[in-house]
């Protein structure tokens, strides 16, 4: 929410960043398989916004935060957190950097150990990091659980005593006693109840002001992205289909896929029906996906270029990217070729 | 009225456990018509569930001990029905549609299979037959190539095929009542756009009621007629969709639908409603709502205001139920 000082360098930059994981050989000799979790995605985030990635279940967005803080390494590419190579540190400057990085996970139920007091899940970090005292820590924690909501009665008492809500309360006081400055929300609000999530929500925008944090805001849910990020990134098996600041991206979403996605959100404005969008057919697999567009399977507007020509993220306006032969439009001896045919079967209604 | 196809009064359920008592559902009034999807909102555990299965008789005794005045479908008296006569009206008068399709079919059976079994159950066809409806059961929940997928096993598909297979499974036998529980809460977006579609088509196309049981407000605000809003147990509203999401009267829907975020919203604190739902072992005296009301008064601290009919069918649960802006304006 916070537009604070604006800082020339970006605080995390992605730069090509490839994730694929080996798929278990069927047969010894059998060709080597890869799920193309995420495909050359670069992106620029800076100090003090709330970034946004929003794609279906399985487009990679987890993939992709969990290689911006260093839990996956990419195939390829780079990740640069303030300047430096992630994966070139050296392991004492590695585990400095991810101290300034910290997530919060969906699941509020398996994402804390139930073996543990509220209080021993939080201070974690901390012992772990080591070099406090027990008081300072529990000074800490009991600063943090007032902050996020919680009573100091709660400090011994397990997280099964604790409704969703709570629970990720608790997750997020873990998050950020380290006082990181970039911190990852995988889902953060998803698995809660409608009235809570609110809640949620304006806790963590709360610290971000007051701590001046960093987000990555992971999300399906697009109303919460709208509301919540500066900058976005629409995710589609592994690849960017459009990327920008969110209003531009909301005022005019000029991708298929993502007006597909915005027109499939149900909204609760009841007033007149409208054009929705309903696309055909799943989601292809990550492993060999088709080749040229991603989504051109499920495309209304796929042409014939589009199943062998991937396309390029071209500008549609500054600040705004989209990567669809609709917008790029295909060379002249492509057209030649009859490239720019529709696709018959897709375009019937 | 003739038209009724369900009818619940006075629907108990509650769960004995060595802590306490848990009451899921204290006493539920429903009805719905024929044609009419009605929708059952409310956040986790206020019942919404158990409601479901009770109305199908499938909650077992021994956990569970509920009371009902009434339980009629389409003028049948379910009460008094044993297990065995029940068997023969689940699947053919009334099913139900589950969230999780991957526990709700059997994993070792082929999708086709289940569905055929449901047409040998309840019809006497024979065995060709049924599979011939049972690919056109697929066909109409638009599952691509039918006949080869019906030999598919469930893990072989997709999230949303699956749930399409359990609509087909649910409409084989174009029951009175079909009632959906959280049918595409599992679903991504793109998905679950069609499945709803899906739903909404075969319920209106083959004229069948549906009781949709959801914590999804979009969800209702697209498919459903008539609404139900609970709350810890009991009802707090009733209201023809369109007038519930334009003027609610009760404070927790109010709240509710503000707490959505909209497409159409500007950056902004999200709305929030304070607390969150009480533990169903210690609900609060007098009206469940009231520590997170924006308003409680001391009568809303001691005593539970009973669901007043208004005019049109609509009913509230609250003391001092909101009046629309626009009147309090002019």
């Amino acid at each position: 929410m916070s537009r604070s000082r604006p800082h020339a360098d970006p605080l995390l930059e992605m730069e090509n960043v490839s994730v694929h994981f080996p798929v278990k050989r069927t047969y010894p000799f059998s060709k080597r398989r890869w799920i193309q979790a995420v495909t050359g995605v670069s992106l620029r985030i800076s100090e003090g916004e709330t970034f946004g990635i929003v794609g279906e279940s399985g487009c990679g967005k987890s993939t992709l935060a969990n290689a911006m803080i260093g839990m996956v390494r990419p195939t390829a590419g780079a990740v640069r957190f303030q300047g430096d190579d992630l994966y070139a540190l050296k392991r004492a400057a590695f585990k400095a950097a991810r101290r300034h990085m910290q997530m919060i996970f969906q699941d509020p139920f398996s994402s804390l150990n139930p073996r543990f007091t509220v209080y021993e899940i939080i201070r974690e970090p901390l012992y772990v990091r080591g070099g406090t005292t027990e008081a300072i820590m529990k000074r800490k924690v009991l600063d943090l659980l007032k902050l996020v909501g919680l009573d100091e009665e709660d400090l011994y008492r397990y997280p099964s005593d604790f409704s969703g809500g709570q629970r990720q309360r608790i997750g997020i006081a873990r998050a950020i006693i380290l006082n990181p400055e970039f911190l990852v929300c995988d889902e953060p609000v998803s698995g809660l109840d409608v009235s809570v999530r609110a809640q949620i929500l304006n806790l963590l925008m709360e610290i971000q002001t007051s701590r001046r944090l960093t987000y990555v805001f992971i999300s399906h849910n697009l109303a919460v992205v709208k509301n919540v990020c500066q900058h976005m990134l629409v995710m589609y098996l592994g690849k960017v289909m459009e990327a920008g600041a969110s209003d531009a991206v909301f005022a005019d979403p000029v991708h298929p896929y993502t007006k597909a996605l915005l027109s499939a959100i149900l909204d609760i404005d009841v007033q007149g029906p409208r054009d929705r969008i309903i696309l055909k057919g799943d989601i292809p697999s990550p492993i060999d996906p088709p080749t040229g567009c991603r989504f051109w399977q499920r495309c209304p507007f796929a042409m014939k270029g589009c199943e062998t020509i991937p396309p390029e993220l071209v500008a549609v306006e500054p600040g705004h990217q989209v990567a669809c032969h609709l917008v790029s439009g295909f060379s002249a001896e492509q057209i030649a070729a009859g490239r720019d045919q529709p696709v018959s079967p897709q375009t019937e209604p | 009225m003739t038209d009724v196809i369900l009818e619940v009064r006075n629907l108990k359920v509650a769960f004995p456990s060595a802590g306490g008592v848990i009451r899921a559902v204290e006493g539920i009034d429903l009805v719905t018509r024929k044609g009419e999807c009605v929708a059952l909102v409310g956040e986790s555990g206020c019942g919404k569930s158990v409601t479901a299965l009770s109305i199908m008789k499938l909650l077992r005794t021994p956990p569970s001990v509920s009371r009902i005045d009434r339980l009629e479908l389409d003028g049948q008296d379910l009460t008094r029905l044993t297990d065995r006569e029940m068997e023969r009206i689940r699947g053919k008068q009334m099913a139900i549609i589950f969230q999780d399709a991957m526990t709700a079919l059997n994993p070792v059976m082929t999708v086709g299979k289940q569905i055929d079994e449901v047409y040998r159950r309840h019809t006497r066809l024979t065995r060709k037959e049924a599979r011939r409806r049972t690919v056109r059961a697929l066909e109409l929940v638009g599952v691509p190539e039918a006949r080869s997928r019906a030999h598919s096993y469930p893990h072989e598909l997709s999230g949303g095929m699956r749930q399409r297979v359990l609509i087909a499974l649910a409409f084989a036998c174009m029951p009175k009542l079909v009632i959906a529980d959280e049918p595409t809460t599992s679903l991504d977006v793109t998905i679950q756009a069609q499945v709803l579609d899906v739903l909404k088509s075969m319920q209106q196309d083959h004229d069948v009621s549906a009781l949709l049981i959801t914590h999804d407000l979009s969800v209702v605000a697209n498919m459903a007629d008539t609404v139900y809003v609970m709350y810890s147990g009991k009802i707090v509203e009733r209201a023809a969709m369109q007038e519930l999401f334009t003027d609610p009267m009760h404070p927790y829907t109010r709240g509710l639908l503000a707490s959505v975020p909209r497409l159409s919203d500007d950056r902004q604190a999200f709305v929030q409603i304070p607390d969150s739902v009480p533990h169903p072992m210690r609900k609060p005296s007098g009206c469940y709502f009231h520590p997170r009301c924006f308003r409680p008064s001391d009568r809303c601290r001691q005593h539970m205001p009973r669901l007043e009919a208004l005019e049109n069918g609509r009913q509230v649960r609250c003391w001092y139920p909101l009046r629309q802006e626009s009147e309090t304006e002019s």
